[in-house]
């Protein structure tokens, strides 16, 4: 298994003072080299689930395991520890590319590898930049990319640190068919290159059917 | 990437804030180096305590400006001693015992702005006859020093005979007036102010030595015997005039230069024969004196105080005195607006970095996603600080020493004292590394705002 939640819940306090619960996963578990597409509509929380299993924000309570042998609560951890934990394990791809501007495509990737405590493996970047078609464009700046090649430096930043879980966050809501299919196709490719889990969060029904499951937010989360 | 990568990085993505906040810092720095280091170098060549001499006599006035004259060359002369001080210094047996050596000094005229000084060949090391004074091993300070253990050397020709026209001339004076070995030249009287009509001597003096470079204000000194400088029509009737006060004689009125009076003889040899009205009311404006130690310096600045119309000071007391009493208190309130400059680039380090991390939010926020943790964005951002700190730093480090140049070459020119502008002090890399530390503590600021940056919030809000 390479990623269990129990029991997951997630409040925020509305401006007129009342609590809002905006998760409530009672049980969501991701097999090791998985797809699963959740699909949902605005509101459905999950861009707070992807934060929670990411260790972007804490639950309040529940429990997030990654890697059913060597369990992994991050609901346990520290911050920093959080922090660290994603940096190695968990790839993430936004709605939008989010590259740093200054930085070329090849930096961009190596940026990934820049928090994990391991040294740099600039051949691996290539290797990614090169399976997500941008060989050419190593030193390209984002500005001078289209939307699709920004989202496949994204991808190949995610992939960066061989992770075991990639969350990907409607990672093709921005683009045309063609290039959303494209990028999709790459972000398959690679986690299957790594063995890696995917969770990906989509509108498009057409993205969703080609994972191996799909699973509709409203019917996980009870809030 | 590594850490340092990733900082460089992102100040060159801001180059533009970041260039005008390092100037900032480099101006700043620059200021408080030139400071520091002028004022310690000052210090070593004002308030320095190396002469060779222990002593100078002169006239009852003020000490500052007999030692400025006499040791610099600058200022005017506070005025003259009789020339039996000079005999008492010699030949007394109340002062035989402190004095070794004691040398007259004459000023007053100059060469195209360098001072002509009229002085004896045992000053630069030499006997009557031109021979140079040999230490031995019973008395290893036969020879007069200018500072301990450094005498004069003759690079080119020979030291002038007392008794003739002709000159020495300093290192610096070729240079400056274009003389050189063979050269005859006229003095003038005073230091005409420019566009004044100068009062030139028509005495002419060869120039039949070229001295070795001392870098102190000898080196822009002409100098010529002493017997030669009485020839002078000026001198000689002020000579001939105060013995007459001092004879009780009637004054004569003066003839004037242009009637073409003389007080002196030339002998066929260029033996020059002062009247002996001129010998007789010789005067001095100075005379360097060398005890035979330390203890009969101090008894000397004693006794020598207690005569009539003259007083002896010690220059290194007089200078030390002089800096810290006139220039100590300046040169501190420069240090403190200096400083105060250093802290206003930092206050730039903190607004630049500050308003940086604000449009930085979604940078920051992604770091955070890619595993950065909360305490490294702090570290980040203050290296990111100290670093601009340092290379502000650095830079103005340099452009403080460039200052000190320009300053060292005004004071060789103006005092004939250059400053050593290279040399780098304890305090000076002390200051740099405060810099560090406060751009480091202004770097804090910011980096506190993008420790808060709430990471979901600034993610979601692209």
């Amino acid at each position: 298994m390479a990623l269990a939640l129990e029991n997951v819940k997630k409040t925020y306090a509305a401006p007129d003072g009342t609590t809002v619960t905006v998760l409530d996963v009672p049980r969501f578990e991701v097999g090791d080299g998985e797809h699963v597409a959740l699909v949902g509509g605005s509101g459905t929380g999950k861009t707070t689930l992807l934060h929670s299993i990411a260790g972007i924000v804490a639950p309040d309570s529940g429990r997030i395991v990654f890697d059913s042998e060597n369990a992994t609560d991050v609901t346990q951890l520290s911050e920093a520890a959080r922090d660290v934990f994603r940096g190695r394990h968990i790839g993430y791809i936004f709605q939008t590319h989010h590259l740093l501007a200054g930085f070329t495509a090849l930096e961009n990737v190596l940026l990934g590898m820049t928090f994990t405590g391991r040294s740099p493996d600039r051949q691996w970047a290539r290797h990614l930049l090169e399976e997500v078609g941008l060989g050419e464009r190593l030193d390209y700046k984002p500005a001078k990319m289209s939307v699709g090649q920004q989202q496949r430096v994204a991808v190949a930043r995610a992939l960066a640190n061989r992770p075991r879980l990639v969350l990907a966050d409607e990672p093709t809501g921005a683009l045309d068919p063609n290039t959303a299919q494209q990028v999709l196709d790459v972000i398959r490719k690679l986690c299957r290159e790594v063995g890696a889990a995917l969770v990906l969060v989509t509108h498009d029904p057409s993205i969703a059917q080609q994972l191996d499951r799909v699973i509709r937010l409203d019917e996980l989360n009870r809030r | 990437m590594n850490f340092f990568e990733l900082i460089l990085k992102q100040i060159r993505q801001r180059s533009l804030s970041t260039i005008l906040t390092v100037f900032s810092i480099a101006l700043g720095v620059g200021l408080a180096i030139a400071i520091i280091v002028l004022h310690r170098e000052g210090q070593h060549v004002f308030g320095q305590t190396d002469y060779g001499y222990q002593i100078i006599v002169g006239p009852k006035a003020s000490s500052l400006q007999l030692v400025v004259n006499t040791v610099y060359h600058i200022d005017k002369s506070p005025g003259n001693v009789k020339w039996e001080v000079l005999e008492t210094l010699r030949k007394d047996p109340n002062f035989r015992a402190d004095v070794k050596q004691a040398i007259p000094q004459c000023v007053g005229d100059s060469y195209n702005g360098q001072p002509i000084v009229g002085t004896v060949p045992q000053f630069f090391g030499y006997d009557d006859e031109g021979k140079r004074i040999e230490n031995t091993e019973d008395d290893p300070n036969r020879r007069f020093t200018y500072r301990p253990g450094q005498s004069f050397e003759i690079a080119a020709g020979r030291i002038f005979n007392n008794d003739k026209f002709e000159a020495v001339i300093g290192s610096d004076v070729s240079a400056k007036t274009g003389l050189k070995l063979g050269d005859t030249f006229q003095a003038t009287h005073g230091f005409p102010q420019p566009g004044a009509q100068p009062d030139v001597h028509k005495e002419k003096w060869t120039v039949v030595g070229m001295l070795k470079p001392t870098h102190t204000a000898a080196d822009k000194c002409v100098w010529i015997g002493l017997t030669s400088f009485y020839t002078i029509f000026e001198h000689a009737e002020a000579e001939i005039q105060r013995n007459q006060l001092r004879t009780g004689e009637k004054m004569g009125a003066s003839g004037g230069e242009d009637e073409g009076k003389k007080h002196y003889t030339v002998s066929p040899d260029g033996i020059i024969t002062l009247d002996p009205d001129v010998m007789a009311g010789r005067e001095i404006s100075a005379i360097l004196v060398k005890t035979r130690g330390s203890f009969n310096a101090m008894r000397m600045l004693t006794t020598v105080n207690i005569l009539p119309d003259v007083m002896a000071v010690s220059p290194a007391v007089v200078m030390r005195d002089f800096f810290s009493n006139f220039l100590e208190g300046p040169v501190t309130l420069l240090l403190v607006i200096s400083c105060l400059v250093t802290v206003v680039a930092a206050v730039g380090i903190l607004t630049t970095i500050y308003n940086s991390v604000a449009a930085r939010s979604r940078e920051i926020a992604i770091l955070r996603a890619l595993g950065a943790t909360k305490t490294r964005i702090l570290f980040l951002i203050s290296v990111e600080a100290a670093f601009v700190g340092a290379v502000g730093g650095a830079i103005g480090f340099v452009l403080g020493h460039a200052m000190c140049a320009v300053g060292s070459g005004y004071l060789a020119r103006t005092l004939g004292e250059p400053i050593n502008w290279v040399k780098v002090g304890p305090e000076e890399l002390l200051y740099l590394v405060a810099v560090v530390v406060i751009a480091f503590i202004a770097g804090l600021v910011p980096a506190l705002k993008a420790y808060k940056t709430p990471v979901a919030v600034n993610l979601v809000a692209l």
